[in-house]
């Protein structure tokens, strides 16, 4: 089994954060780490191939920092690694990443491409599922688990309010994976040496510019969420100003 | 029950061979490496033939990455790094060059600036760095040789072959809070080395079981500390120069304290704002047991001129360290059979001028070349090691910590013989009265309280807890959140306490449970209990520990160990 792992570095989270000039993304000067579901979906890789054989990749897009995640995944056991190495790379929204991705991949197959459900920073949770898209697979979201069968996978999805969803569906697939859905291993001190010498490939960014267009996706600002105070007096008959605050806490404020 | 760190029994471990070791990625074990590396480089250039390999050498630093662990004021001596890295100004992390300096002497109002800044103290030539920063930089010039630095491992025991130090065992991962192995349990490793070099830091944890092991401390003065809380602010520009310097002494300590305050300016990340670093260091000799070092910082930033200066201005980071202050006489000897002891670790720090890290990248770059001694003659001996006690006593180390060799004694007895002695040191090169003053061990100045007044007396108002502002001043937790400390939650606690019963029953009634107050991250705290005789129970929050040490240092019973939790946990000192 030949799986493709997108992994992205994100703030730390709890990191301190502070807008930048522009207003429209944070200041660089933080930590960084692997974006969280990211990692689960790199254990399941791992855990698949420990399984069924084959070869594990890990793939990322950004600065030189983002290099990081990858050694990290080659530590714990990834076989390569692929770096769309550029700073531009971060300001890309999730259809353009994908983009970038398939153009970067195009010359090979995979039998299973994973990515976390989402990342901790933009929290689009398109990029898997446009990239399906993008590279003419089926796509399965928020997974628990996974399956080998005699035609394909079998997965478990997670569904709202406590209820799982099992879906049987034919490789190559493109599945977003679930925080939670194994336990994370430790690197381990020959897993890091042994990392030193494990393929990365670098890609520039003018060799997948063709395959990517202008963003559709733009923030405009970024804030802090703004505290606002308001008193308003409600007047008239007690039933009357009951009917009135029940309405106000249901329509208005929606905490009813 | 509390469960304590040890490692885990009757696994089998993974073994790595090594030639060198490092233990600690700061300033002295990266210089260490640094300078090892650039050793190798040059003889594999002139002998081809008789190549030496770097593939073997290690770096292990406990932190997630490079630097998190590391907090100073910081001012740079560039001293050493000119001898490391000729014209390393142009590409390390320099905040701004010392342009400006002043001290002065607080009162509780008022301030007094000394006429003239005493010579250890003149900073000029000097640099403002983050010291996070100029060690993450610091470790990727390591990196660049080839050397490997595992970050997110701790040492967390010696191994020896007899009397000889053959290695170190790396921290157990995937331990719960029971001490049992989780599903992803990883075994320390043991790494097999030639030559284990410990840069641990102040009060490292394996140089405690290394000292005490040898008795290595018998013939020098216990160590003494001081423990550094730093706040880091943004404040508006024009309030402080990027490169300007204070220190004060006096308030809010008293004259019996021993300590005092740092401010230093450094550019901003935009153009209306300056950095702020700021911290006070108090001596862990202080008598009251109910002394509070974070609330010493809050206080003192209550004085008209620092809130002043700091007004309108934002916290963003938060973090503790302490500093060995116990000076030339303190120091252990720093090699033998196996292994050297480098910069804080061993205590190469001058209490006078408030600086260690240029002693500590000197003490790597000296443990460097008898490392490299070693490795060429296959002889990692007490014989061959020995040289770096040489090298140290016959380098500037020496000459500079021997002019000081006595400031810190001369203050024990408070401030005003500290001034005496001080005078009297200045010209005497360091003399004064005798050649060796003693030291007692910090802790042994805690008194009961039984012996103290009731009301806290001149020490009022640094006693127990501050309660901060929100604005100026902030209580431990909100300090504590700017620290940026992440720990697995799921391990057993790291902070080693030999004989809980002795918190329970005696230190809450003798001493009032200090531990709550001299650590700077609520990690301590006393529970209400009814089964136990004084209706309170030790518990912890291993978790919320920056790895200061202050612990270990300063409980009155010394049943404290602080041994690394999971390697990757801890603070994380961004900009530092």
């Amino acid at each position: 089994m030949k799986i493709l792992v997108c992994m992205k570095q994100v703030p730390q989270k709890d990191a301190p954060l502070k807008l930048n000039e522009s207003g429209a993304w944070i200041r660089e000067d933080v930590s960084y780490e692997v974006n969280e579901p990211d990692a689960f979906a790199l254990e399941e890789a791992l855990r698949q191939r420990e399984k069924h054989k084959g070869e594990v990749v890990v793939i990322t897009s950004g600065p030189a920092r983002a290099q990081q995640v990858l050694r990290e995944a080659l530590a714990k056991g990834a076989d390569r690694a692929i770096h769309l190495e550029d700073p531009k790379f971060v300001s890309l929204d999730a259809f353009n990443t994908a983009k970038a991705f398939a153009a970067a991949i195009k010359d090979e197959t995979f039998d299973l491409i994973f990515t976390g459900l989402q990342s901790d920073d933009y929290g689009y949770a398109q990029t898997g599922v446009i990239l399906a898209e993008l590279l003419g697979l089926p796509h399965a979201t928020i997974i628990m688990q996974i399956e080998k069968t005699d035609s394909g996978i079998r997965v478990k999805r997670e569904l709202e309010a406590g209820y799982f969803q099992f879906v049987d569906m034919p490789t190559p697939a493109v599945l977003t994976i679930q925080s939670g859905i194994n336990k994370l291993r430790y690197a381990t001190l020959i897993g890091i040496k042994q990392a030193k010498n494990k393929p990365l490939r670098k890609v520039t960014l003018a060799e997948v510019q063709p395959a990517i267009g202008e963003n559709l996706q733009k923030i405009e600002r970024l804030y802090v969420p703004e505290k606002t105070k308001k008193t308003e007096h409600i007047e008239g008959p007690p039933a009357e100003i009951a009917k009135k605050l029940v309405d106000k806490l249901r329509n208005e404020l929606r905490v009813l | 029950m509390l469960v304590f760190r040890k490692p885990i029994e009757g696994v089998e471990r993974p073994q790595m061979p090594a030639d060198v070791v490092i233990v600690g990625g700061g300033p002295a074990g990266m210089a260490c490496a640094l300078r090892l590396a650039q050793l190798i480089d040059a003889h594999n250039a002139a002998h081809p033939d008789a190549r030496l390999s770097k593939e073997n050498i290690y770096v292990l630093e406990k932190a997630r990455e490079i630097g998190q662990h590391c907090l100073s004021g910081a001012l740079l001596d560039p001293r050493s790094m000119r001898e490391l890295l000729p014209g390393f100004e142009k590409e390390a992390p320099l905040d701004a060059e010392v342009t400006k300096e002043a001290v002065y002497f607080f009162t509780e109002k008022s301030k007094f600036k000394l006429p003239i800044t005493p010579p250890f103290l003149r900073d000029h030539g000097n640099y403002v760095i983050s010291l996070n920063r100029f060690v993450k930089w610091l470790g990727s010039k390591v990196e660049e040789t080839g050397i490997t630095i595992f970050t997110g491992f701790a040492g967390s025991e010696l191994l020896y072959e007899g009397d000889r130090v053959s290695g170190v065992r790396t921290d157990d991962k995937g331990i719960d809070k029971e001490g049992q192995p989780k599903s992803n349990f990883e075994p320390g490793y043991d790494l097999q080395a030639k030559v284990v070099i410990l840069a641990e830091g102040p009060r490292g944890s394996l140089t405690k079981q290394l000292v005490s092991k040898f008795d290595l401390a018998k013939n020098a003065n216990p160590q003494t500390y001081g423990v550094g809380i730093k706040e880091l602010w943004e404040v508006p520009a024009g309030r402080i120069a990027a490169g300007e310097v204070i220190y004060t002494m006096g308030w809010p300590l008293t004259t019996k304290e021993y300590g005092g305050a740092w401010i230093y300016g450094s550019p901003g990340t935009g153009p209306k704002d300056n950095i702020v670093s700021l911290g006070f260091v108090t001596g862990l000799d202080y008598a009251d047991p109910r002394l509070d070092p974070q609330r010493v910082l809050q206080q003192f930033k209550r004085h008209p001129f620092v809130a002043k200066l700091l007004e309108g201005g934002k916290m963003i980071r938060y973090g503790a360290k302490s500093m060995p202050y116990g000076g030339w006489w303190a120091i252990p000897p720093v090699a033998g059979d196996g292994w050297m002891i480098l910069g804080d670790s061993a205590g190469f720090l001058n209490s006078a001028r408030l600086k260690g890290i240029h002693l500590a990248i000197k003490s790597g770059m000296l443990a460097a070349e008898t490392a490299f001694d070693a490795l060429i003659k296959n002889d990692p001996s007490a014989a061959t090691l020995s040289a770096f006690q040489k090298k140290v006593e016959s380098s500037w180390i020496k000459e500079e910590l021997w002019k000081v060799r006595n400031l810190h004694q001369g203050f024990e007895h408070g401030m005003y013989a500290g001034m005496f002695h001080t005078g009297l040191q200045m010209i005497t090169g360091g003399r004064g009265l005798r050649n060796r003053y003693p030291a007692k061990a910090g802790y042994e100045h805690m008194r009961k309280l039984a012996d103290l007044p009731a009301d806290g007396g001149a020490e009022a108002h640094l006693l127990g807890p501050a309660k901060g502002d929100g604005k100026l001043t902030f209580d431990k937790l909100t300090d504590l959140y700017h620290s940026g400390t992440k720990h697995e939650e799921d391990q057993p606690s790291h902070l080693v306490i030999h004989d809980t019963d002795v918190c329970n029953t005696r230190c809450v009634k003798e001493f009032g449970s200090p531990c709550q107050n001299f650590c700077p991250a609520n990690v301590y705290e006393m529970v209400d209990d009814a089964s136990q005789p004084n209706g309170k129970r030790i518990s912890l929050n291993p978790s919320n520990c920056v790895h200061c040490k202050t612990c270990d240092i300063a409980d009155p019973y010394q049943i404290i160990t602080w041994v690394p939790p999971e390697g990757g946990g801890g603070p994380n000192y961004d900009g530092m």
